[in-house]
C-alpha cells in the first residue's frame, strides 16, 4: 500500500502555485468592473449573432479532410489506443504515484481535454472510446448505433452529465484516496459501464447529454472557431459560436459544478481553510464535502438570482432565464480553469508523458519519452504566471459579459434590456472578483 | 471566524474584496534578517505545534527546522520534487532548501496534519 501523500488527499503534485500579488488581483478586479460597464454602455443594441448567418464555410480542403471517413476513423483509433493503453496501466501497473494513470486521469483528461477542445472543437465526441465501443456493438449486431430501446427523456437534459462531473470533482478534491489505483480504476469502470448502458438504452444521442466528458468538451468547444451548419463545417468568431449553445435543462448545473469545484480547489489550499479544518472538531472530510457542495450550489444560486431579477416579456418564462443565459459563464469558467491549472497542466502534463513510457513501473521506456525531463520554467517565473492568470480570468469575464449582453437583447423586452442585465453583471463581477480573491488568498 | 465571514462576503458581493485585500495571510519570516529562517516544530503525543502556520521563505535559501519530539518520525515536504526528513526523539535540527517557488506543505503523515505551509518566493 502506498503511504505517500494519500491520507491528506493531495492529489498528484508537490508544490502549489504562489498566491498572486495583491496589486495584480486588485488591478484585475478593477479592470473587470470597468470593462463590464463599458460593454454595457457602448455595445451593440440589436442582436448580432443569428446562428443561421454567422460564420463562413471552412476552406474546402479542410472540410474535405475533416468530413472524410478516414479522418473520423483515425480519431476513433487514436482514442481507442489512448483508452486501451491507460486501461493496461490501470490493470497491470503498480499502485504508485508514478503510475501514469493518475496523470492521465487528473491532468490530461480533466484539464488537457478542455484546452484541446477550446482549440480544436468537440474533441471528446470525436475520440470518445465509449462512443466507439457503442458503434462497434451496433455494427456487430447489425443495429443502428443512434437508435436505443427508449427515447431519451428531454427533461433530463444535461443533468446526468452534471452528476457525472460532480462525481469526478468529488473524486479529485474530496475523496481521501484519490491517488490510489483501486478507486481510480473503479471510477473509470463505473463511467464506462454507465456510458455503455446509456448508449444501449437511448442510442448514441445519449452521449451528447449524458457523458460528462463529452458535454464538458463540447461546451468549451463553443469557444473555439469551429462550428457546423446544416452539416457543413464553418468558421465563426468564438462569441458567435458561444451564442449557438443550446439552453438545455441542467446547463447551469454543469457550469456551477465546474466553476464551483475549481473555486473550491483554490479555497481548499488556502491557509485559512487548512488551519480551520485542522483546528475543527468536525472531520476534514465532512467539511470538504460540505464546502464543495456549498461552492457549487452557491455559484448556481448567485447566477439564478442574477438572471431572474429582470422584467420579462409575455411568452418568456422567468425560470427559463438562468439556462438561457448560462452559456455566458462558459468563458468565465474556462478563464478560471486556465488560471487555476496552468502550471499544473504544463508541468504535470509533462511528468505524465514521461511516466506514460513506463506504464508497469518496471523501468521500461515504451514510448521513448522516459528520459525527458520536466521543464519548470513556469513555476520559476511566478510573476509571469500571475499575470497570465489575471489575464485569463479578466479575458474570460469580458467574453462572458458580451455573451450575456447579446442574449439579453435577443430575449428581453426592449425596456428591460439594460436594467435587466445589471443583476447578472453583478453576479459575473462577483464570480470574477471572487475568483481573483481566491487566487490571491491561496 | 472573521476570515470565514470575509471570504463568504467576498464571494457574495464584489466591492468588499478591495478592502479585504490588505491583510496578509502569510506570517513574516520567523527570524531576523541575518541567518536562515528558523521554524520550531514540537510534537507531543498526537498533537503538533504549529498546525498549518504559513511562513514566507526565500527560494534557494536554507530553512532551519528544529524538531522537538517525544518519538521519532518523518516530515513530508511536498515540494517539487518531494523531500522526506526524519527526526528522532528529542531535539533534531534539520536543514531544508527549496529551489522552486510555490506553496509547499510540510506534513506529518502519521498525524495527518499539515504542520507548516512554506510560501517560497
Amino acid at each position: 500500500m502506498p503511504g505517500d501523500g494519500i491520507s491528506l488527499a493531495h492529489g498528484i503534485g508537490g508544490a502549489k502555485d504562489l498566491p498572486i500579488p495583491a496589486e495584480l488581483a486588485i488591478l484585475g478586479a478593477v479592470a473587470a468592473l470597468v470593462i463590464s460597464f463599458t460593454v454595457l454602455a457602448i455595445a451593440w443594441r440589436s442582436p448580432r449573432y443569428d446562428e443561421s448567418r454567422t460564420g463562413r464555410p471552412a476552406p474546402q480542403w479542410l472540410a474535405r479532410i475533416v468530413d472524410s471517413t478516414a479522418y473520423r476513423v483515425t480519431l476513433r483509433v487514436v482514442g481507442m489506443i489512448l483508452f486501451l493503453y491507460t486501461a493496461m496501466a490501470a490493470v497491470f501497473g503498480q499502485d504508485l504515484l508514478t503510475n501514469p494513470v493518475f496523470g492521465i486521469f487528473y491532468v490530461w483528461w480533466w484539464v488537457g481535454l478542455v484546452i484541446a477542445s477550446v482549440i480544436l472543437g468537440p474533441v471528446w465526441k470525436a475520440i470518445s472510446p465509449v462512443r466507439t465501443i457503442n458503434l462497434a456493438f451496433a455494427r456487430l449486431s447489425g443495429s443502428d448505433p443512434d437508435a436505443g430501446v427508449f427515447q431519451y427523456p428531454a427533461r433530463l437534459g444535461l443533468w446526468p452529465a452534471a452528476f457525472g462531473l460532480f462525481a469526478f470533482v468529488w473524486m479529485e478534491l474530496v475523496y481521501p484516496f484519490s491517488t490510489e489505483l483501486g478507486p481510480v480504476r473503479l471510477w473509470c469502470a463505473i463511467y464506462v459501464a454507465l456510458m455503455l448502458l446509456g448508449g444501449a438504452l437511448f442510442g448514441s444521442g445519449f452521449y451528447e447529454r449524458g457523458d460528462p466528458f463529452e458535454v464538458y468538451s463540447s461546451l468549451v468547444a463553443k469557444l473555439s472557431v469551429w462550428g457546423r451548419r446544416d452539416g457543413r463545417l464553418i468558421v465563426r468568431s468564438p462569441l458567435a459560436n458561444l451564442d449557438t449553445t443550446r439552453a438545455l435543462p441542467g446547463l447551469l448545473a454543469i457550469l456551477s459544478v465546474l466553476f464551483g469545484s475549481t473555486a473550491f480547489d483554490s479555497f481548499k489550499d488556502s491557509n485559512f481553510w487548512v488551519t480551520f479544518t485542522q483546528d475543527s472538531s468536525i472531520s476534514t472530510l465532512v467539511l470538504n464535502n460540505l464546502a464543495l457542495l456549498g461552492f457549487c450550489v452557491g455559484v448556481g444560486v448567485i447566477f439564478i438570482a442574477g438572471t431572474v431579477t429582470t422584467g420579462v416579456g409575455p411568452g418568456t418564462r422567468r425560470l427559463d432565464l438562468p439556462n438561457q443565459f448560462a452559456h455566458s459563464i462558459i468563458p468565465i469558467v474556462v478563464g478560471y480553469i486556465v488560471a487555476h491549472y496552468a502550471s499544473y497542466y504544463v508541468e504535470y502534463g509533462q511528468q505524465t508523458l514521461i511516466q506514460a513510457s513506463d506504464p508497469f513501473g518496471d523501468g521500461s521506456n515504451l514510448l521513448g519519452t522516459g528520459d525527458l525531463t520536466v521543464n519548470y520554467w513556469l513555476s520559476f517565473h511566478p510573476t509571469f504566471l500571475a499575470v497570465l492568470k489575471v489575464l485569463a480570468v479578466v479575458g474570460g469575464h469580458v467574453l462572458g459579459v458580451i455573451a450575456a449582453h447579446e442574449r439579453a437583447i435577443e430575449i428581453l423586452p426592449k425596456r428591460h434590456q439594460l436594467t435587466g442585465q445589471l443583476p447578472l453583471l453583478f453576479a459575473m463581477i462577483a464570480f470574477t472578483v471572487g475568483g481573483l480573491y481566491l487566487l490571491f488568498a491561496a | 471566524m472573521r476570515r470565514t465571514a470575509a471570504v463568504l462576503t467576498v464571494l457574495l458581493f464584489a466591492p468588499p474584496v478591495l478592502a479585504g485585500c490588505g491583510d496578509d495571510t502569510a506570517a513574516p519570516p520567523a527570524s531576523g534578517d541575518d541567518g536562515p529562517t528558523t521554524i520550531t516544530i514540537e510534537f507531543s503525543g498526537d498533537s503538533v505545534s504549529p498546525k498549518g502556520k504559513r511562513v514566507e521563505v526565500k527560494a534557494g535559501e536554507p530553512v532551519q527546522l528544529v524538531v522537538k519530539a517525544d518519538q521519532p518520525g518523518e516530515l513530508h515536504v511536498h515540494s517539487t520534487p518531494e523531500q522526506e526528513l526524519e527526526y528522532g526523539a528529542g531535539t533534531t535540527p534539520l536543514k531544508l532548501t527549496i529551489d522552486q517557488p510555490g506553496v509547499v506543505d510540510v506534513e506529518s503523515h502519521d498525524l495527518e496534519v499539515v504542520v507548516v505551509q512554506l510560501e517560497v518566493s
